[in-house]
């Protein structure tokens, strides 16, 4: 039960100003877990982490702790991680592969789709007990995959993935479709940055073009240009400022999806090409043409920001997992992901940069992370209850379908995480 | 006791005194990071050295998994650059930092007449105003290269005994 009214929590969102108590209030952030993380969907993990019959990988959705396990069939499943008899949680590892997932505490045993696989001393139970499907290890209401990317709903009502993306999907196409497989893997683990302060500071952040002026002024060097932060002969590095001295990427325009995802249009211009990146067009091309391999490459978004789980980066060609803790207290993942089909260098070269640019000891992260820390102590002020988010507000473009576009580093995009919130948070 | 160490085989005796060489190479890079003195610890590496901290205990290769730093020397020098810069927010104020390293051991053999494998132990503590205080501990493992006047890392490994779990902001090499 909530102690706000729904009238209440509605303003709480304007137009162009948020409260600071949706960063601060603990209360406030149970009831996110319950009318947000507990409403729509989540992303959990990318089918490439549990290829094999028995595989799992353990996350958690909404605070709880769920497993990603494949079954001996072959089929996926999301399963709440937590033993049917007394309630332990089952696995510990947060990866690996089992015939059966055994929890410690009695010895009951699981098959990895969820159902009951072995009871010590059985027929001590009542017979019946046992074949009821909750003393197995429960499967969340909803799960759906896009693409290999796996999403789960703890709301067996919530609409089908797809309308819930909406054009959001375009981003997962865009990633995907640049592997010559047409198919991606998460092969070389994860970053885990943490920080103090609560998880919507992340999101503004992915929809944000406006703060690398100054947040990463450390990042540009004598020349006025940043490191390269992608590897290719061209299109790694870019300019940091334009001719009238603003950021580039403060020009750059940002768009807000329906549901409260975003997307930042891409920082750079040109196709990454040289060595190993014209091997790599050349296997698109052969693929797909010419004309489909320019249309595939063309850098379209920095990245798709799916509301209110992941990040898909683009540019960076990898995958941000964002996990609320509490109120104050956020964990992220980053993922490198592989393109199926392309050579190997250019995994290689992805990795090599992910450690630069989103590793918690990179350059651009360190910044960010310092950047979630101060706001959380600056919006723990009370001279103020608001926190604006006005920037480019009044002069949008409706694009259709739910999208809307600001240039010049809009906050269009925070605007639509936050209108999202609102919908979702006022209704009991 | 002197006694002792005269009577040791004389192979013995060249691997302390090289031994001693090599930690007291280590614990002089440990108090130039201490002290901030980076632009002199970058001068520590040699032009093809590494600077490594893994992300998973044990892992093989900085090519085929996420590391907490996997700097080549052009990327360290842009690491160095920023420690310095004014505007690293993050070092608003700055961290104040000890290492402590200990448990010097040479070997194993790298093959490379002038090149020689050290490994250690230390604790890194980290203060900074406003910020929980930081405590990191693990094992460095040195490759370092005999050159005219001195010594270069070739490459620097960092095993932190949490590699693997989730990190606040990092600025200080380990």
């Amino acid at each position: 039960m909530s102690n706000f009214s729904n009238e209440y929590l509605r303003g709480l969102v304007l137009e162009d100003r948020v409260h600071r108590s949706i960063y601060t209030d603990p209360a406030i952030f149970e009831l996110e877990i319950e009318r947000i993380f507990g409403r729509v969907w989540l992303y959990v993990g990318h089918q490439s982490q549990v290829p094999n019959p028995g595989d799992f990988f353990c996350t958690t959705l909404a605070r709880q702790p769920v497993v990603l396990s494949r079954d001996r069939e072959g089929a996926i499943h999301v399963l709440f991680n937590r033993c049917g008899h007394r309630g332990a949680r089952v696995l510990s590892e947060e990866c690996g592969n089992a015939r059966v997932f055994t929890c410690m505490y009695h010895g009951w045993s699981f098959q990895p789709n969820g159902e009951l696989a072995g009871v010590p001393m059985r027929r001590d139970f009542p017979a019946e007990t046992l074949v009821d499907p909750q003393f197995g290890m429960v499967r969340l209401p909803r799960v759906e995959s896009y693409r290999g990317f796996v999403f789960a709903s703890l709301n067996p009502h919530v609409k089908p993935l797809a309308e819930y993306l909406g054009e959001a999907i375009r981003g997962i196409d865009e990633l995907v479709d640049r592997a010559p497989e047409g198919d991606v893997e998460l092969w070389a683990g994860c970053h885990r940055y943490e920080y103090r302060g609560n998880w919507k500071l992340q999101f503004e952040n992915m929809a944000d073009m406006y703060h690398p002026a100054a947040a990463h002024a450390s990042t540009v060097g004598p020349d006025g240009r940043q490191f390269k932060r992608r590897s290719g002969g061209t299109g790694g590095d870019a300019p940091f400022f334009a001719a009238n001295g603003e950021a580039v990427v403060a020009q750059t325009g940002v768009r807000g999806f329906q549901g409260g995802h975003s997307s930042e249009a891409s920082l750079f211009r040109e196709e990454q090409a040289g060595g190993v990146w014209d091997e790599y067009r050349a296997l698109l091309v052969a693929k797909h043409g010419e004309e489909r391999t320019r249309e595939i490459l063309r850098n379209r978004r920095h990245s798709m920001t799916i509301f209110p789980s992941v990040d898909i980066l683009i540019a960076q060609t990898s995958v941000r997992v964002i996990r609320p803790v509490a109120v104050d207290r956020t964990e992220v993942q980053v993922y490198p992901v592989r393109l199926k089909g392309a050579p190997a260098q250019i995994s290689i070269d992805v990795i090599r940069f992910v450690n630069i640019t989103h590793a918690a000891a990179s350059f651009i992260q360190s910044d960010d992370l310092e950047a979630f820390e101060r706001s959380s102590q600056g919006l723990a002020t009370s001279g103020t209850d608001w926190v604006l988010v006005a920037r480019g507000l009044g002069s949008e473009v409706d694009e259709g379908n739910g999208v809307s576009f600001g240039d010049r580093s809009s906050e269009v995009g925070q605007r639509a995480q936050h209108y999202a919130w609102r919908d979702l948070m006022s209704v009991g | 006791m002197a006694s002792g160490i005269s009577s040791r085989p004389r192979a013995s005796r060249n691997a302390g005194a090289r031994l001693a060489e090599l930690q007291e190479f280590i614990e002089h890079e440990a108090n130039l990071l201490d002290e901030q003195r980076f632009d002199e610890w970058l001068k520590l590496f040699a032009d093809d050295g590494v600077y490594w901290v893994p992300a998973r205990p044990g892992q093989e290769s900085p090519l085929t998994h996420v590391s907490l730093f996997y700097d080549d020397k052009p990327t360290l020098k842009i690491r160095v650059e920023r420690l310095k810069h004014p505007k690293i927010h993050s070092q608003v104020p700055r961290s104040k930092t000890v290492r402590l390293v200990s448990n010097f051991r040479l070997g194993p053999p790298t093959g490379a007449p002038a090149e020689h494998c050290v490994s250690s132990k230390f604790v890194l503590l980290e203060d900074r105003p406003g910020v929980e205080r930081r405590l990191f501990g693990g094992r460095y493992t040195h490759r370092l290269r005999v050159v005219p006047g001195g010594l270069r890392i070739v490459s620097k490994r960092v095993d932190l005994t949490n590699c693997d779990q989730f990190f606040p902001s990092l600025t200080q090499p380990f």
